[in-house]
């Protein structure tokens, strides 16, 4: 799993599609194989109860499970449920767009995604540890040890290097003319709030970067390992 | 040799003007803030909505509060 790039691509894809392209939808799009999972695949107490999955990999990204979310297809119907239903066109080729991209870059992982679900093949590359299954302060640990956190980091100097997208001038010209929402918003919030809002998930993104990095290396002195696959301390999942 | 800013469109690189460098101080204030908090308090870490409230609080609440007491 990645744990800024789903807050980071957007930016980038914004960047690089000539058409206009909702950005509430891209986002949304990006967020959502994971919205409804990942505190489940953590686990959370309530009480004395421990509310986890027996099989956290296989519950987020296999099936049985909601691996599903992480497939092509999903982003396919949810695109047409904008699009058919809603009447959005924008909006469900904005998600379809944002949802991939998360199912992509989620194949960089030992467990991989099932892209062409309902085939239940697991595409994945291998790059880092998938290892969400041992607690999301291990995960954190393991995950921004490895070239998980060193892709993430592409995606930041990336949108560093491409700084104009966040800027006020290509908010309005761009961002704000391409999807209704944001006249609508407007009506009841001034504009300046709507670019705080545009930009928060590239803040996001890149603090929580730096701040689990620091919590990591700084704090707990967690061993990097850049190699292919790692960090080979932590046990990784497989599908 | 004096670099100016470029403006294209979204597309390239070019250098900021003062004006945007200082919004990017800005934010990078909040950055550090969050960070700071964050490490000590991880679970500040984990949810994007309060990473949205916070900045909305801190990059817009306060300096527009701060521009109408002036």
């Amino acid at each position: 799993m990645s744990w800024a790039a789903h807050d980071l691509e957007p930016y980038a894809i914004q960047r690089h599609t000539r058409w206009k392209i909702a950005f509430v939808p891209l986002l949304f799009g990006s967020y959502s194989p994971d919205m409804m999972t990942k505190w489940f695949v953590y686990g959370i107490h309530l009480g004395p109860w421990e509310l986890k999955a027996h099989d956290p990999a296989k519950f987020h990204r296999g099936w049985p499970g909601f691996g599903f979310t992480h497939s092509l297809l999903y982003g396919v119907v949810i695109c047409l449920i904008f699009w058919k239903l809603l009447g959005s066109k924008s909006w469900g080729i904005a998600f379809l767009v944002g949802q991939w991209a998360h199912a992509l870059t989620d194949t960089g992982d030992t467990v991989g995604t099932m892209l062409l679900f309902p085939w239940t093949f697991h595409f994945h590359v291998d790059a880092w540890a998938y290892a969400g299954q041992t607690g999301r302060m291990t995960d954190a640990a393991a995950y921004f040890s490895g070239l998980g956190g060193m892709w993430d980091a592409v995606w930041i100097v990336y949108g560093v290097f491409s700084w104009r997208v966040l800027t006020r001038s290509y908010f309005e010209e761009h961002v704000y003319t391409a999807d209704g929402f944001w006249p609508k918003v407007n009506r009841f919030v001034p504009t300046s709030a709507l670019l705080v809002f545009y930009r928060a998930a590239f803040f996001y993104g890149t603090s929580r970067w730096i701040a689990w990095t620091v919590w990591a290396h700084v704090i707990h002195h967690y061993p990097y390992d850049l190699s292919w696959g790692g960090p080979h301390w932590v046990h990784a999942a497989h599908p | 040799m004096r670099l100016r800013p470029v403006a294209r469109d979204g597309h390239g690189f070019a250098l900021p003007t003062r004006r945007q460098l200082a919004v990017v101080g800005g934010y990078a204030a909040a950055a550090a803030l969050y960070i700071v908090i964050g490490v000590l308090v991880t679970d500040f870490l984990l949810s994007v909505f309060v990473a949205i409230v916070y900045l909305l609080v801190v990059a817009w609440l306060v300096p527009a509060a701060v521009r109408r007491v002036r």
